[in-house]
């Protein structure tokens, strides 16, 4: 079957055709309507907004931590409030802000990315979004109740055990966990049936823009991690702590290893997983602003792969002075290295693009650049710590917080601020201006080099993490009080930022459809894009269909504008197979996270409140999917 | 009014009960995330047993054979009743669908008193050491997987028995297919870890 090739040229009514879908697509007024909407740029956005407000959160305990240890013998912090804000920081930045940012990000951009209107499971969707916002507004309610976690992001056993931590706060850390992991499943299994199902007409695989197949590797990886770090913080940690199971209980057959073992069973994926849409991001602003397609595809998406697959094989790299087995820890060290190899591929790659194409300079291509610089840096941190011996004499140091900040800034947050600039024309209309743009950039990569580089040299001097002030004869101050300075430089980067997201927001050019020239099918529409992304669904005709002479462009007719229909083609070449009515709005979602939320957080008091999220959720789904006569009849 | 090469896609089908619908995929995915718990869950399994010098430890009665074999037989009978439903639910054929949702409930809820004489003769509770929290913590996790399903296919049984059979409703009945069969799969090792494991290596 190969329809793309004998379509006739027709006349399209595209204005009576834009008056049903905006009937059909419409998100009403009201506050019930509000809570009930299921479309993807509605939400995608809500997720983007929530988790920026979760970065700052983050940012601002950050900047706590560094007010603290800017001087010696400092008393602005006592230990336990250093112990809630470090721990708040970490859990926040991870739980809160990353892995959800890189989702709203999918949930709005692979639907345009692809050519459909929405994500596959719409309803789903939103129910997502719930859980999350349910799951941070717990986490901070215990911030501000004296209940903040103080043991640590991965809140290990035995300190986090019912003998070391009495009181709530691991238990509203270990729930916390729960709802932003099922917000996370939702997205995972909505992205992949999205990209598999939905994709437009002749998006064969090795047509799918390099961003789309990273989240479509990025949603596996939550697939197999996420569920770890559900066992490793409910199964082991909340039950042994509230109903006296004996996962880590030593003196019972259990082992706080083995909770170490799962967790970063989930753990080392999870930066992964935060990583790779960020390596989605530098190929979409790669292409585009250098204007040529991307070097190298099958072996950077292949590369991107490798990525997902080994980073299962790494886990133990982060328990390397725990007491393991050599043999053991060599093949850890091994897998390690090995990620060098395609993340080495696939810098060579977009350096190649950037080298042969026709570069602008404009802001997402300096953040691009700015990431290869840092990430680079990171990583040479990396393999300098896969290595047993070096590991094991900065463990615990602030050498580790220095590489960890470099890949993770550097490889997740440049790539995503270069998405906000690439990406804010098609989200608003505007552009984002240039020249405060690069005044922004300049100060967030300056202020994170002075923050961050001095943090390897006072790990080397043997700073451990984690402490909330050390002695004047240490002689630690005066790096510390440089990493305080460029702390606020990145504040000031981070209020350039907003500024000119605000006023971009009003005074910024016109986008258009396609400001940057780009080639993908996000391009191809309105920017902001309407609720039914397309007036037409596109084909796409090659990898990058808008740089295809518009004559060859070819678009979907046939389907009915008055409702929520999509085409479902087929798996890997992209052949149309059926019409689908995608669902509209509902309160139901909103219901049913509400009805398992006041479950789950009773759970923290009793094992028996369990029961009562899943009689929450029961009712939830009846009324989600109550039968209407109409659609019903056969 | 524009000019374009276009395809029409007005002569297909609206809505599918196959496996190209997206929910079969979302389904598929749903059963990929409980199986990386199990498989989780089984890896800790062995991680304790190789901390313990004696297994099950002592004061636990390695769980009998006898029930949690013959729980099996219905179990692994009910997949036939969502064979039978998912391929009537195809044919939009409504008895077919009857039948096969309704053997496949009474089979459940025939393995499940079984699972239930099985479990109740353990002398044990996940109190008892680690081995006890991960014995229950496998067996509840199934188990109330297990009923979820039962409930769903309930709610399945319900709505075509008021003539409710739309592309929507077939398409759950051909899913809940899916689901069921990873239940079944996944006992399958489950069982054979629990059950035989300790009986070959290192019995008492």
């Amino acid at each position: 079957m190969t329809p793309l090739v004998a379509t006739p040229v027709r006349e399209i009514d595209d204005v009576r055709g834009r008056h049903d879908l905006e009937n059909a697509w419409r998100n009403p007024a009201g506050l019930l309507s509000w809570l009930s909407v299921a479309t993807h740029q509605a939400i995608g956005m809500r997720y983007i907004v929530t988790a920026f407000i979760f970065l700052l959160a983050g940012g601002v305990e950050a900047l706590l931590m560094r007010i603290q240890l800017a001087k010696a013998d400092n008393t602005f912090l006592g230990p336990d409030k250093y112990n809630e804000i470090f721990t708040t920081h970490g859990t926040t930045m991870m739980f809160l802000f990353a892995v959800p940012m890189m989702e709203g990000m999918a949930i709005y951009l692979v639907p345009l990315l692809i050519g459909t209107r929405n994500v596959a499971f719409p309803r789903l969707n939103a129910f997502g979004y719930w859980m999350y916002l349910f799951g941070a507004l717990f986490l901070y309610f215990g911030v501000f109740t004296n209940t903040a976690p103080d043991m640590g992001w991965f809140a290990y056993p035995p300190l986090s055990g019912p003998q070391f931590s009495p009181g709530k706060r691991v238990d509203f850390w270990a729930q916390m966990i729960t709802f932003t992991e099922i917000s996370a499943l939702c997205v995972a299994t909505e992205i992949i049936a999205t990209i598999v199902k939905l994709r437009a007409p002749g998006m064969s695989l090795n047509r799918i823009p390099i961003y789309a197949w990273s989240m479509l590797i990025q949603s596996f990886m939550i697939l197999f991690a996420m569920p770890a770090v559900m066992v490793s913080s409910t199964v082991m940690l909340l039950n042994d702590r509230t109903i006296g199971t004996h996962f880590v209980n030593p003196w019972a057959g259990g082992d706080p290893l083995l909770y170490q073992h799962v967790f970063w069973f989930f753990g080392h994926p999870e930066v992964y997983l935060i990583f790779i849409p960020a390596l989605g991001f530098v190929s979409a602003i790669v292409e585009t602003h250098s204007r040529r397609a991307m070097f190298g595809y099958p072996a950077l998406v292949l590369s991107q792969l490798a990525n997902a697959f080994v980073a299962f094989g790494l886990w133990v790299h982060h328990m390397f002075a725990t007491d393991l087995p050599q043999m053991g820890e060599s093949y850890f060290t091994a897998s390690s290295m090995m990620i060098a190899i395609a993340s080495g591929t696939q810098i060579f790659c977009w350096i190649a693009t950037l080298w042969s194409g026709r570069v602008k300079m404009r802001t997402p291509v300096y953040f691009v650049l700015g990431f290869i610089f840092i990430f680079v840096l990171g990583g040479l941190t990396g393999v300098m710590l896969a290595s047993v011996p070096l590991d094991l004499q900065v463990h615990d140091t602030f050498f580790v917080v220095a590489h960890f900040h470099y890949v993770l800034i550097g490889g997740a947050l440049f790539p995503l601020f270069g998405a906000f600039y690439h990406w804010y024309p098609k989200m608003t209309g505007r552009v984002m201006d240039d020249f405060i743009g690069k005044i922004n950039f300049w100060l967030l990569f300056i202020g994170f080099n002075v923050t961050f580089f001095p943090m390897h040299i006072l790990g080397l001097h043997g700073m451990t993490r984690r402490i909330y002030t050390y002695p004047q004869e240490m002689g630690w101050e005066p790096m510390n009080a440089l990493a305080t300075v460029g702390a606020f430089i990145i504040l000031l980067g981070g209020i350039v930022f907003i500024l000119n997201v605000i006023s971009s927001r009003r005074h910024g050019a016109e986008a258009g459809a396609n400001p940057w020239d780009g080639g993908t099918l996000e391009w191809a529409t309105d920017s902001p894009p309407r609720n039914y992304n397309f007036v037409n669904l596109p084909a796409a005709t090659s990898r990058y269909p808008l740089w295809n002479d518009p004559k060859e462009r070819v678009v979907v007719t046939g389907l009915r504008d008055d409702r929520r229909e999509v085409l479902v083609t087929t798996l890997m070449d992209a052949e149309p197979h059926h019409r689908l009515v995608l669902p509209s709005s509902s309160i139901w979602p909103f219901l049913t996270a509400l009805l398992s939320a006041i479950g789950l957080w009773g759970s923290v008091f009793h094992f028996s409140w369990y029961y009562v999220a899943m009689l929450g959720a029961f009712i939830g789904l009846v009324g989600w999917f109550w039968p209407r006569r109409r659609e019903a009849e056969a | 009014m524009i000019a374009q090469r276009t395809l029409d896609v007005s002569e297909l089908p609206v809505g599918s009960v196959s496996n190209h619908a997206p929910l079969w995929w979302g389904q598929l995915l749903l059963a990929l995330i409980e199986a990386s718990m199990f498989f989780i869950l089984l890896a800790m399994y062995f991680y304790i047993r190789l901390s313990m010098d004696i297994w099950p430890p002592p004061g636990v009665q390695l769980p009998k054979l006898g029930p949690a074999t013959l729980a099996l037989i219905p179990l692994v009978l009910s997949a036939i009743g969502s064979y039978i439903a998912s391929e009537a639910a195809k044919k939009n054929d409504r008895s077919g669908m009857l039948l096969g949702l309704g053997l496949n409930i009474v089979l459940a809820l025939l393995f499940l008193a079984a699972r239930w004489f099985a479990w109740n003769e353990w002398n044990f509770n996940w109190r008892a050491t680690a081995y006890g929290s991960i014995m229950w913590a496998l067996m509840y996790l199934h188990t109330i997987d297990a009923v979820a399903d039962v409930i769903l296919t309930l709610c399945l049984f319900i709505l075509i028995v008021f003539g409710y059979r739309g592309v929507k409703q077939r398409l759950g009945v051909h899913v809940d297919s899916i689901l069921w069969y990873f239940i079944v799969l996944i006992w399958l090792p489950a069982y054979v870890v629990l059950y035989w494991g300790p009986r070959f290596v290192g019995a008492p």
